[in-house]
């Protein structure tokens, strides 16, 4: 007797259930769609005739589709140079920001030195400090060195990466004690402890760390811009802004070129998204 | 092989004191177990031969070498761990093979090292695999020999059985011990677990506060404690305590218990003025009889049969007991039994705890 108001009742919640999915994913498909609109148009941008990208109205497909704008940047801009530099600077960013705050990590968590504490309490200090506040000092400094407008002058002061560091160090502090004094045992140095142990222990984390840190690198603009004046050291973000000629800003070619700066960004961050995942679950894996 | 000497060693954690001046000589061979209740100090004193704790106080000397001093490595032991350490990165060859990487030491001579140990232990078909995809047995077994490789002289296990189950547990003590007899190198054990101590070691040091309680065989430690704390801490279940006043009659001494209870004692000497002491018996020296044949009166409490043997609580005036009997004998709760006491195989403590001499 009490089977089929149940049955319905059962029917009645499955429906609003339902209604309920069904709005939750047409507003997270309307939100995907505005996040990504402003990429696609960019997209179309880069492939449409200059004429047409300033013509009044919405075009959201091209009329005429062209190359020309890809053609333009590529050939008649410092492209390649700016990839250079954007390559080796980002890259060395990378490289240094991840040695250094691992040791440093590595040396906050695992040694015992007098000032210890007080080294700790500066890096957490100084991750309070926005950077954009110390342009004008970073500016003096390279100055005085002689280092504006090369590689050295625009990689120097990104490297002040306490966020890594403090990363790093509580990594290494959730490392059982008892695989360091295994090692130790086994006659392991603290550099053998910390390269043959600690960094492949977290190597996860030193990915992910290490391709966040390209990325933000590969995208500053601001400091690269302020360091470099030569058009030929500039990195790529700071060069698209030259992509103009004498009739002042060409919207195509700009994008062409926002497009093409940010293509080895999203390549690397597609090709390693996978092992970023897998990386982060093997280290929850250790401390498992 | 070394023998292993510990002189005079004390630790102080802050103001805690947690090893007291501690002596202690392990043979060259032996098989030695620090046996002890959680914060007795067992594990510190065994990190302390490792290297891996500095003494407070104190000098260790292994293999007539004076190693206090010196880094863990440099002094010829190796050490199993209570969470195997098992590097989750490496395989287990790599696993096997790290110390001997450090060194630095040639690839093929590596190959042969892992080889030889994978051997020993049966590890062969695991070589490929990474920590994570062994069982418990099989990471212990690496774990152990990850020291074997290094050819210790002093081998140490610091509660190594404790993270595998039952049945595992026994099997792996079985083989611990057999490894024993192969290599015949010196080992020393960490446990909580007086059953692993007495089935592994050929010699018990049994820790109490940072002191040793006594020192033996394991025969010894069990037919002959030292004192109170070593004869409730050895055996399973425990010894029976009960309180008592001794005195002397005629040529022998007579305890005499809560509620009337007496036990002629055949113990040689009356130690110190007598007075307030208790009896210490093992359940396997008591037996049930019929009420008001035995040297105690009582009613059984609970009865706990484990099919080869039973264990029969028993409530009596001068306290509570555990007996063991016969697991057909009908004891049920509620029923009123006697208990009659194996006085040969008594003990007496004085009341610091210290045993009385035994009979001749």
């Amino acid at each position: 007797m009490t089977a089929i108001p149940m049955e319905a009742a059962r029917v009645t919640r499955l429906r609003r259930l339902n209604v309920a999915g069904g709005a939750l994913t047409a507003l997270i498909v309307l939100a995907a769609v505005a996040w990504a609109f402003p990429l696609y148009w960019g997209i179309v941008t880069s492939l449409k005739v200059e004429q047409d990208v300033v013509r009044p109205g919405v075009h959201l497909i091209p009329e005429r589709w062209t190359l020309d704008a890809y053609t333009y940047v590529l050939f008649n801009s410092q492209i390649g140079r700016w990839y250079v530099n954007s390559v080796v600077t980002a890259g060395a960013v990378t490289v240094l920001v991840v040695a250094m705050s691992a040791a440093a990590g590595y040396a906050l968590s695992q040694l015992r030195f007098p000032g210890k504490r007080l080294l700790w309490w500066l890096i957490l200090a100084s991750f309070m400090v926005p950077i954009p506040a110390l342009l004008v000092n970073h500016f003096v400094l390279m100055a005085q060195f002689g280092l504006l407008n090369s590689w050295a002058g625009v990689v120097l002061p990104q490297l002040i990466a306490p966020v890594t560091v403090i990363i790093y160090k509580q990594f290494f502090d959730s490392v059982p004690r008892d695989f360091r004094e295994a090692a130790v045992m086994d006659g392991a140095t603290e550099l053998q402890l910390l390269f043959r142990l600690y960094l492949p222990m977290n190597w996860g984390i030193t990915t992910a760390l290490a391709i966040i840190t390209f990325i933000g690198a590969w995208n500053t603009f601001l400091w690269p811009f302020l360091a470099v004046t030569s058009e030929d050291m500039m990195n790529i973000s700071v060069g698209i802004t030259q992509v103009n000629d004498a009739f002042g800003v060409r919207y195509a070619r700009l994008m062409a070129a926002a497009l093409l700066a940010a293509l080895p960004v999203a390549l690397v961050y597609l090709v390693f998204q996978r092992r970023v995942t897998q990386a982060i679950m093997l280290t929850a894996g250790i401390k498992g | 092989m070394s023998s292993v000497e510990l002189r005079g060693i004390t630790k102080r954690f802050g103001a805690v004191e947690v090893i007291k001046g501690l002596d202690l000589s392990i043979n060259d061979g032996s098989f030695t177990a620090l046996l002890g209740p959680s914060g007795c100090g067992k594990s510190t004193l065994l990190r302390i031969v490792a290297g891996l704790e500095q003494a407070s106080g104190g000098q260790v000397v292994i293999g007539g070498r004076d190693v206090t001093g010196a880094a863990p490595a440099e002094r010829g032991v190796a050490m199993v761990f209570q969470s195997y350490a098992l590097y989750p990165h490496l395989t287990v060859e790599q696993n096997i093979c790290f110390s001997l990487s450090l060194a630095r030491a040639p690839k093929a001579e590596q190959k042969a090292q892992a080889a030889r140990v994978a051997r020993m232990l049966q590890l062969e078909p695991l070589m490929g695999r990474r920590p994570a995809e062994l069982s418990g047995g099989q990471r212990q077994r690496v774990a152990i020999g990850r020291a074997l490789v290094r050819d210790p002289e002093v081998f140490l296990f610091d509660e190594p059985l404790s993270n595998l189950d039952a049945l595992l547990r026994v099997q792996m003590r079985l083989e611990l011990a057999k490894l024993h007899q192969e290599l015949g190198t010196t080992m020393i054990y960490v446990t909580h677990d007086q059953v692993e101590a007495m089935t592994l070691a050929d010699r018990i040091v049994v820790l109490d506060r940072g002191r040793i309680a006594q020192v033996g065989s394991p025969l010894d430690l069990y037919n002959a404690p030292a004192n109170r704390f070593v004869a409730g801490f050895i055996g399973s279940p425990g010894m029976n305590f009960l309180p008592a006043r001794v005195t002397r009659e005629g040529a022998g001494l007579v305890a005499e218990l809560p509620g009337g209870g007496r036990l002629a004692l055949p113990m040689r000497a009356l130690r110190g003025a007598g007075g307030t002491s208790e009896v210490g018996i093992r359940p396997e020296h008591l037996r049930l009889a019929d009420p008001g044949t035995g040297d105690l009166d009582g009613r059984v409490s609970v009865v706990e049969n484990l099919g080869n043997t039973a264990y029969v609580h028993v409530e009596t005036p001068a306290g509570p007991l555990v007996v063991e009997a016969d697991p057909g004998l009908r004891a049920d709760p509620g029923m009123a039994v006697g208990v009659r006491v194996d006085v040969g195989r008594a003990h007496v403590f004085d009341a610091d705890g210290v045993a009385w001499p035994l009979a001749a």
